[in-house]
């Protein structure tokens, strides 16, 4: 047990100090694909353990595992080990066309083992200020990562996503402060005022106005990183210009875990203060995401910021279901997580094999990618259609779900004169959840058109003069194969294991 | 004891105070360097800060994260900023968002503004620090309009450096400093992100000639 927790953290940490020594790049993927494999077994140990005997908590205290963090654990599993076989192809074609220097190419994976290794403590960690310690880590990790062409446009993007992250970061470290200022009161030993195993069983007598701020900041603070609206504007631009494994990890699975940041401090809220508050806060920061996403993805001509609009989209659903609470809207909220991070991880491999055929990231100049690169054009389509949420994908079940629970229960707070005061609706029950329903419809149909439409245009006709076409099997087309499988079948059955992690998940976030 | 316990806490009032006036100074000061400079010297209060609580509460380990601020804020990443802007062009704010009267008007009512949010919840804190998480929620608030009011790239960092000083007085006054790890972590942290800024300050000036963030608009709608 305590073994494969330390698989979980050293595999990461001994890859990242191996490649700063190694310079040959067989030996750099060889380290890769190993520290990332020990990483998915240890992880599926972990899962069986936590399933069989419930929460575990080990390394005097720091770690704790419940059946929530073996879940986002299991996202950052498979996609981490999606990008290792992407990156095996994509990066050896940036050195053998001088885009990157072979001498820099340990840097990269130097940086990527130490981003992995941060969010890995994130999830993991007990303590909710380690937790903040790995998400701020995440941020320095990446940036130079988001810069790496070195080209104006990406060190734009990359100090951008510094900043603003940064000082996102700093405002959820001030709720991090506050949240163990209501803990001493409480608490007779100071040192585990920041444990959640330690607050979860007198979450109810902590005090309630030192909650409610400090879950506005740390909101605020992580929804930076996750990207909801009005703190999104470096995603896009990060997206852009980031190199393509880096930016499926970043959508695949940071957001997932600054999501996950968030839903642990709101349970411990939620014992102390009416549940309505922070439904109420996310599912307002939701909606803000989903409507402002899907008008700009339809205006978009640029395919990289269509997806990473996309991801503002989903994470805003996702945000909805999880304001909206219950079992239904939770559980929704939990799979759209998880089936987002399939599509959009897919969706940015597919980006990144047609940028480097066509070198553009303009919707315009890209046409007949079904001649060009047949693969990377079945990709695309299954992926936009599955981030479309159509059947028979999974996001067309959780996005249903969601929706089932937001008709069915309304968000709680926003149909009546909202207990914290924040929005005043003062409409009738049933007319504020048609009208929210409606709302959420349309947004969804309009990205679902917008997205649509720019994909079929990209994979039709044919391909500009002087564009290849044909595309050769690579290491970098397998992970698009078995995430298809994952994307397709997940709707008609879901693993035993990972329904039952859904479900205790699912039990943990919600109270009784 | 009653006495030494309430001159301890207006010693603690009166440094936080003054962590808050270096913060006005640096709202108001032009030069890069100067900036910095007032950034050492506010970091310094915080040390005086942090050793006085310490002192008071027989907290041992606020003594090492009082030290660790004494060598990462007082004296290495002022160093580094110096270096930074040792290389720039211009070394001081020409064309700033909001003037300074304006600035320092904005931040008056910030502070207002912060002991208006921190007001319901300063009762719970203890007898000796509880003005100090006001003051530091003020200074968080100073720092993030400084950011957003200054335009070259070592003034924005300078804001964040103060916004993270305001950061660690709230964790210090309010709650006797946070379990050893988390600071040490913090502190690891704002240490990298310092040195990751500076570096990108170097890339940005020899890639646009300038470090004026306002010339990077070449990624919008």
């Amino acid at each position: 047990m305590t073994i494969a927790v330390l698989v979980v953290l050293i595999a990461p940490l001994l890859a990242g100090g191996l490649s700063l020594v190694v310079h040959r790049s067989a030996w750099l993927h060889g380290i890769n694909l190993t520290s990332i494999g020990a990483l998915v077994t240890a992880e599926t140990v972990l899962t069986h353990t936590v399933l069989s005997d419930g929460p575990v908590t080990t390394l005097g205290e720091l770690v704790y595992l419940d059946a929530l963090s073996t879940f986002i654990l299991f996202i950052i599993g498979v996609v981490g080990l999606a990008c290792s076989f992407y990156m095996r192809s994509y990066m050896d074609e940036q050195v053998a066309r001088g885009v990157i220097a072979p001498g820099r190419l340990n840097l990269f994976f130097f940086l990527f083992h130490m981003f992995l290794l941060a969010m890995v403590v994130a999830t993991v960690a007990n303590s909710v200020g380690v937790q903040w310690v790995a998400i701020e880590a995440t941020t320095l990790a990446t940036t130079f990562l988001i810069a790496f062409w070195k080209r104006r446009e990406s060190l734009e993007a990359g100090w951008k996503y510094l900043i603003l992250c940064s000082v996102g970061i700093s405002l959820a470290l001030f709720g991090v402060v506050l949240l163990y200022y209501s803990s001493l009161h409480v608490l007779s030993d100071a040192s585990q005022g920041l444990n959640v195993t330690a607050l979860l069983p007198v979450a109810d007598r902590l005090n309630p106005h030192v909650l409610k701020l400090a879950f506005i900041f740390i909101l605020v603070g992580y929804g930076t990183k996750v990207g909801l609206v009005p703190m999104h504007s470096w995603l896009p631009d990060a997206y852009t210009e980031a190199p393509a494994p880096v930016v499926a990890m970043l959508a695949g699975v940071l957001e997932v875990v600054a999501a996950y940041a968030i839903l642990r401090v709101r349970v411990i809220v939620d014992h102390a203060v009416p549940f309505a508050f922070a439904g109420e806060l996310l599912a307002l920061l939701g909606f803000a995401s989903l409507v402002t996403a899907a008008f700009f993805i339809l205006i978009q001509h640029n395919y990289k910021r269509l997806f990473a609009y996309s991801s503002i989209e989903h994470m805003g659903i996702a945000m909805i279901g999880f304001g909206i609470g219950g079992p239904l809207g939770t559980f929704g909220g939990l799979f759209h997580l998880m089936n987002h991070a399939l599509a959009k991880s897919m969706a940015f491999f597919a980006a990144g094999n047609i940028h480097r055929r066509f070198r553009t990231v303009e919707i315009e100049h890209v046409q007949g990618l079904a001649m060009a690169q047949p693969w990377t054009a079945t990709a695309l389509m299954i992926s936009g259609l599955a981030l479309s949420a159509l059947p028979p994908f999974a996001a067309f079940a959780s996005e249903v779900q969601i929706l089932t629970a937001l008709a069915s229960q309304g968000v709680p707070g926003m149909e009546f004169a909202g207990t914290s005061g924040m929005v005043t609706v003062a409409v009738s029950d049933q007319f504020s959840r048609v009208a929210l329903a409606s709302v959420f419809l349309i947004a969804a149909v309009l990205s679902f058109g917008g997205l649509l439409y720019r994909i079929t245009g990209m994979v039709w006709g044919t391909p500009s003069e002087g564009i290849v076409r044909g595309e050769p099997w690579t290491l970098g087309h397998l992970p698009i194969i078995l995430l298809t499988v994952a994307l397709i079948g997940f709707s008609m059955f879901l693993p035993q294991p990972i329904k039952e992690l859904l479900e205790q998940a699912t039990s943990i976030l919600v109270i009784q | 004891m009653q006495g030494l316990s309430s001159v301890g806490s207006q010693l603690v009032d009166l440094c936080s105070a003054l962590l808050l006036l270096t913060c006005f100074a640096i709202v108001a000061q032009r030069r890069l360097s100067a900036c910095v400079d007032l950034f050492a010297l506010q970091s310094s209060f915080l040390v005086v800060t942090a050793t006085l609580v310490a002192y008071l509460t027989g907290n041992q380990h606020i003594y090492i994260a009082a030290g660790l601020t004494g060598v990462i804020k007082v004296l290495i990443i002022p160093r580094v900023l110096k270096k930074v802007i040792d290389h720039l062009n211009v070394k001081r704010e020409l064309v700033m968002h909001v003037n300074v009267p304006t600035g320092l008007l904005i931040c008056g009512g910030l502070v207002m503004l912060a002991f208006f949010i921190a007001q319901p919840i300063l009762p719970l804190g203890s007898l000796l620090t509880r003005d100090s998480l006001a003051i530091a929620l003020a200074i968080v608030l100073i720092g993030l309009f400084t950011m957003i009011a200054r335009q070259k790239a070592v003034s924005q960092l300078v804001g964040f450096l103060v916004l993270e000083n305001g950061l660690f007085l709230g964790a210090t006054a309010a709650t006797h400093g946070m379990p050893l790890i988390v600071e040490l972590g913090v502190f690891f942290d704002v240490l990298i992100a310092t040195l990751i800024a500076g570096i990108y300050t170097n890339r940005l000036q020899d890639a646009f000639d300038s470090v004026d963030t306002d010339r990077l608009t070449v990624l919008k709608e």
